[in-house]
């Protein structure tokens, strides 16, 4: 299971992997904008995608729309985990296919809950 | 000044006011060469007072960038890696200054963290395990030679776990200390925050002056409202309790999230 990290602070990828590293996903990449990431999304390794909205070049939202409109990586389970708390950029986020929202800042419980609901749902749906 | 520019403001309205009666006057009485000539002075007025106040609009504007230069000369922040006693000039640097140092505090801090959560987890490993044969022994379920290796164990054990408490001990203190930049930032953020103030009363004081040479000169604006995009975000949300748009928490996304079919 191989983890890409958007977020244009490096202290927050930090944050981030050293979660995941806790719940046991140690292979993790970094981006700093969806512009660097989606050549990494393109190569084809990444398995799971944790990006926040607000960033320079390439949002997150326009991230995941670019994931979603991508015949080849439109599958890939994407979380969002962003300061951006209003009521229309998280329909828009649900409307453009995210699994998962996560409000900054966050708990490490928070983060937990959401990757494991998110893992269950496609479970489930196999 | 702005007082002296508004009561010249106010003689140029009396101005009109007088010359539209007398304008009238001569009309009435049809002395048309008396009206032209009422006309020509009002014309005349609005162009002396117009140019006067273009002039107090310069020299507002001037005060304005003069002392606006003077003010942001005033902070001195010490860098104290480098060169100690920058002079941070502007407002942006002081910002980045602001960046720099909660990344840095931050990134130590994990640093400190990362050393120390091995150390907790390796003393977490050799407690359980002593504990398993504490346990037996109490049980008096060991070996005489068993017994030896626990006594050399635990000596082993005390001496680790005293090193571990002092590594953790100076990461804690490190952690402790790393949280100055509180304070540093805090400074900064305020003087910034005063300077923004200053510049807003100084805009604020410019906008009075010019409107009031719009007012003469008689040019409109349209009133746009700005519209921000939402999929270039918004940052964090301030005052999110007094915004009904803004979720106040994890559970209210998750609320919203759930209404819409997740």
């Amino acid at each position: 299971m191989k983890i890409l990290i958007v977020d244009d602070f490096s202290t927050m990828r930090r944050i981030i992997k050293n979660l995941l590293r806790d719940l046991g996903f140690t292979n993790t990449v970094e981006a700093d904008d969806g512009t660097t990431a989606l050549p990494i999304l393109q190569a084809g390794t990444v398995d799971f995608l944790v990006t926040d909205w607000n960033m320079p070049g390439m949002t997150g939202i326009e991230l995941l729309r670019a994931v979603r409109a991508d015949e080849k990586l439109k599958s890939i389970p994407v979380l969002m985990v962003t300061a951006e708390a209003k009521r229309d950029q998280i329909i828009a986020a649900a409307q453009a296919g995210v699994n998962g929202y996560v409000v900054k800042p966050f708990t490490a419980v928070a983060l937990k809950e959401k990757i494991e609901k998110i893992f269950e749902r496609i479970d489930a749906a196999k | 000044m702005s007082k002296q520019s508004g009561s010249e403001l106010g003689d140029f309205e009396n101005l009109v006011r007088d010359g539209a009666v007398d304008l009238l006057n001569h009309l009435e009485t049809g002395d048309f060469s008396g009206a032209i000539k009422i006309i020509q002075e009002l014309s005349d007025a609005r162009h002396s007072s117009f140019y006067k106040e273009v002039g107090t609009l310069t020299r507002s504007l001037h005060d304005a960038i003069r002392d606006f230069q003077i003010d942001s000369m005033d902070l001195v922040v010490g860098d104290k890696a480098s060169d100690s006693g920058t002079k941070i000039t502007d407002a942006s640097d002081r910002l980045n200054y602001v960046i720099e140092l909660t990344s840095s505090a931050a990134n130590k801090t994990m640093d400190m963290v990362d050393s120390s959560m091995p150390v907790a987890s390796e003393l977490q490993a050799q407690a359980k395990e002593l504990r398993k044969d504490w346990g037996r022994l109490i049980q008096r379920d060991l070996t005489p030679q068993e017994f030896r290796e626990l006594y050399k164990r635990i000596d082993v054990f005390l001496q680790y776990a005293d090193n571990s408490a002092t590594a953790l001990h100076s990461n804690l203190n490190t952690i402790l200390l790393e949280q100055g930049y509180q304070d540093l930032t805090g400074q900064v953020i305020a003087r910034v925050n005063d300077l923004i103030r200053d510049v807003e009363e100084r805009l604020v004081h410019l906008v009075a002056v010019a409107g009031r040479v719009d007012s003469i000169s008689g040019i409109q604006y349209e009133e746009k409202e700005a519209e921000h995009d939402d999929t270039r975000g918004h940052g964090p949300a301030i005052n999110k309790q007094n915004n009904p748009e803004v979720l106040n928490s994890q559970d209210e996304v998750d609320d919203l999230l759930s209404s819409l079919g997740f």
